[in-house]
């Protein structure tokens, strides 16, 4: 279980992530977990480093780079990458974070029907990509993986496994939780049903 | 119920970030993880921790990951191994895969991919398991069935049975009703190479005539009224085991004669049919009579006599083994306990005393039963004399046939039962304790040393 409180998201732009779809997995995520989330100016210095021979980031270097800059105390730091992630161990990856850590990275790339040859769709990218967010936001929190398929935190190694998986933390998660944010049970569809 | 073990994982890499990214992955998924740099450390970590699943990399210094699952399969040959490799190189697939490699991935993994490899490596393993402990069932279920007593008569059909039961040869068991004939022809089944093929008994004295022919030999469809489909015989079920013509002095000459044809000729005709069918069976017959004077008589046929017994075994009555009564009851105990799940049972003294003054008269059987009876009605831990139902089925012991010998059986068994409580058992006898004393006396009954 993670120690410090998490009493703010923020949340950075790396690369060219349209404003449009940054803000709207803002809004999303805010809503779903009842804290303050704010966007912060994107850092110049982030660089992701190119794999070799691989259009691709690598994510682990990535994550790494954003860590350093997560000081401020209390916050939590998400980084949006518009470049496709990978390491040289696995294919790709949809976000990346430390159990307990203090910033997390979640790739846009693989969240839009259009790597899929399909119509973009920038409502689809938004859900996608905040549902990362959420799970990486887990992580930092303290949970692993879970075997529900209704929960948050189950492993999704694919699209298709993002869209069906729950929206929400299931009970035995939302248990292990930091008391402080037990009482804010994500979801993320929250209202609409 | 306790909840299942964690998968476990051992990842063999010579590179650093291998090894953290697979077994952070694998940890992530709930999995137990286990790192090695080396083909070395691997067999070390694979001789000691119990792994289910095994990842090597084809490319190391040292010992390669086809020479580590060579090692592996000798260590831990439970092992599902998936070899890693840079490149898809087919063969160095291949030969993995000849080796006994579950499956190859190549790098860098595509994480569904790795995953699902995982899961069917996952069931794989769980079948295998499966697999195995299935066969240890049934290798438990096929195993020969105890056979208990001590006494030289008993050793002596024990022996019989162990040189006998792995050859071909028709075996004839004799013996009184409930000594185990059936016993004897099961444990010769299941110490044949026959045992994982059908043990097919029939009752021969249990069926009339028409119905036993198309019992053992079957019949075709319309071969009498009522037969509205084919059906195989026993012989025919019995193809690759054991045949056990049970009570088989009991059928009628016309089927001898067809038993007869059967057994020569190692074909059956079904009833109503006119091709033979050949049967691969072994021939384990019993009977309580004795077939050899039935013979003689003309009772039944003696050439089919000479071709059961080729190999006679004789059970000896429980009267001829007395000294085997208490090892077989404890044997009866301990089983009823079981299946009745009581923990501790055993006789109390006077019950020995009367188990041993008993004459068995049904035998085996007999004394199962009086077990099985005193184990339901007895009050646990103990089964005392009274628990066990002996009165009843009592009788006495041969030797004689005069007033004085009866007599003196029964003051004996009276006395077992009572474990030589001379006040008590002159109370059951209806006679004063001095009357008892003298006729004590009289027959020449000494006092067992284990009675009270």
């Amino acid at each position: 279980m993670r120690d410090e409180r998490i009493d703010e998201l923020r949340f950075v732009a790396i690369g060219p992530v349209p404003d449009a779809l940054l803000r709207d997995v803002v809004v999303r995520v805010s809503r779903a977990l009842d804290l303050p989330c704010r966007i912060v100016p994107a850092d110049g210095d982030v660089r992701p480093a190119p794999m070799d021979g691989r259009a691709q980031v690598d994510a682990d270097r990535l994550l790494a780079e954003v860590e350093r800059r997560a000081t401020t105390p209390g916050a939590v730091l998400v980084a949006l990458a518009a470049a496709d992630m990978g390491n040289p161990i696995f294919t790709h990856f949809f976000g990346r974070a430390r159990l307990g850590g203090r910033a997390a990275v979640v790739s846009l790339a693989r969240l839009s029907p259009a790597f899929y040859g399909l119509a973009a769709d920038a409502g689809v990218s938004a859900r996608r990509a905040a549902l990362e967010v959420l799970h990486e936001f887990g992580h930092l929190a303290g949970l692993g993986h879970c075997a529900d398929p209704a929960c948050l935190m189950r492993l999704a190694h694919n699209v298709e496994a993002i869209d069906v998986r729950g929206t929400g933390f299931c009970d035995a998660c939302a248990s292990r939780l930091p008391r402080d944010l037990q009482t804010r049970r994500t979801a993320l569809d929250r209202g609409r049903s | 119920m306790s909840p299942p073990e964690p998968f476990r994982v051992l990842v063999v890499d010579d590179e650093t970030i291998v090894r953290e990214s697979l077994g952070g992955w694998f940890r992530e998924d709930g999995c137990r993880v286990d790192t090695a740099s080396s083909g070395k450390e691997a067999l070390r970590l694979a001789a000691e921790g119990r792994h289910d699943l095994a990842l090597l990399d084809i490319k190391m210094p040292g010992m390669d990951g086809l020479e580590l699952q060579a090692r592996l399969a000798e260590v831990a040959p439970e092992l599902t191994i998936i070899v890693m490799t840079a490149y898809a190189s087919v063969e160095t697939a291949v030969r993995a895969l000849k080796q006994g490699a579950y499956d190859y991935i190549v790098k860098p993994f595509d994480p569904d991919e790795l995953s699902m490899l995982v899961r069917r490596a996952q069931e794989h393993r769980s079948l295998r398991t499966e697999n195995r402990r299935l066969k240890e069932n049934l290798e438990a279920a096929a195993a020969p069935p105890p056979m208990i007593g001590d006494s030289p008569a008993m050793r002596h059909v024990m022996e019989l049975v162990k040189s006998v039961a792995p050859t071909e040869a028709t075996v004839l068991v004799q013996g009184a009703s409930g000594t185990g004939k059936e016993l004897v022809a099961r444990a010769l089944h299941a110490a044949s190479p026959r045992r994982w093929n059908p043990l097919v008994t029939v009752h021969c004295g249990a069926l009339a005539e028409g119905l036993l022919e198309s019992e053992l030999f079957g019949h075709e469809k319309g071969a009498f009224t009522g037969a509205a489909y084919h059906h195989k015989g026993k012989f025919e079920q019995a193809d690759g085991g054991t045949i056990f013509l049970d009570e088989i002095g009991e059928v009628s000459p016309k089927v001898q004669v067809e038993l007869l044809r059967v057994l020569e000729e190692k074909t059956v005709t079904r009833v109503g049919g006119k091709e033979p069918v050949p049967a691969d069976f072994r021939v384990v017959a019993a009977t309580n009579r004795d077939l050899a004077a039935l013979a003689r008589e003309g009772k039944f046929r003696e050439d089919l006599f000479w071709r059961l017994n080729v190999v006679p075994i004789t059970i000896p009555s429980l009267a001829e083994r007395p000294g085997d009564v208490v090892q077989l009851a404890n044997h009866f105990l301990a089983r009823f306990a079981r299946q009745m799940n009581i923990r501790e049972l055993s006789f109390t003294e006077e019950a020995i005393a009367a188990l041993e003054a008993h004459s068995w008269p049904g035998n085996v059987r007999e004394l199962q039963n009086a077990i099985e009876r005193a184990v339901v009605l007895g009050k646990p831990p103990l089964i005392r004399a009274e628990d066990l139902p002996l009165a009843v089925s009592s009788s006495p012991r041969p030797g004689g046939r005069t007033l004085a010998d009866v007599e003196k059986a029964h003051i004996a068994s009276v006395l077992a039962e009572t474990g030589w409580n001379i006040t008590h058992a002159a109370t059951v006898c209806a006679v004063d304790r001095g009357t008892l004393y003298h006729k004590i006396e009289r027959h020449g009954l000494a006092k067992p040393a284990h009675a009270r």
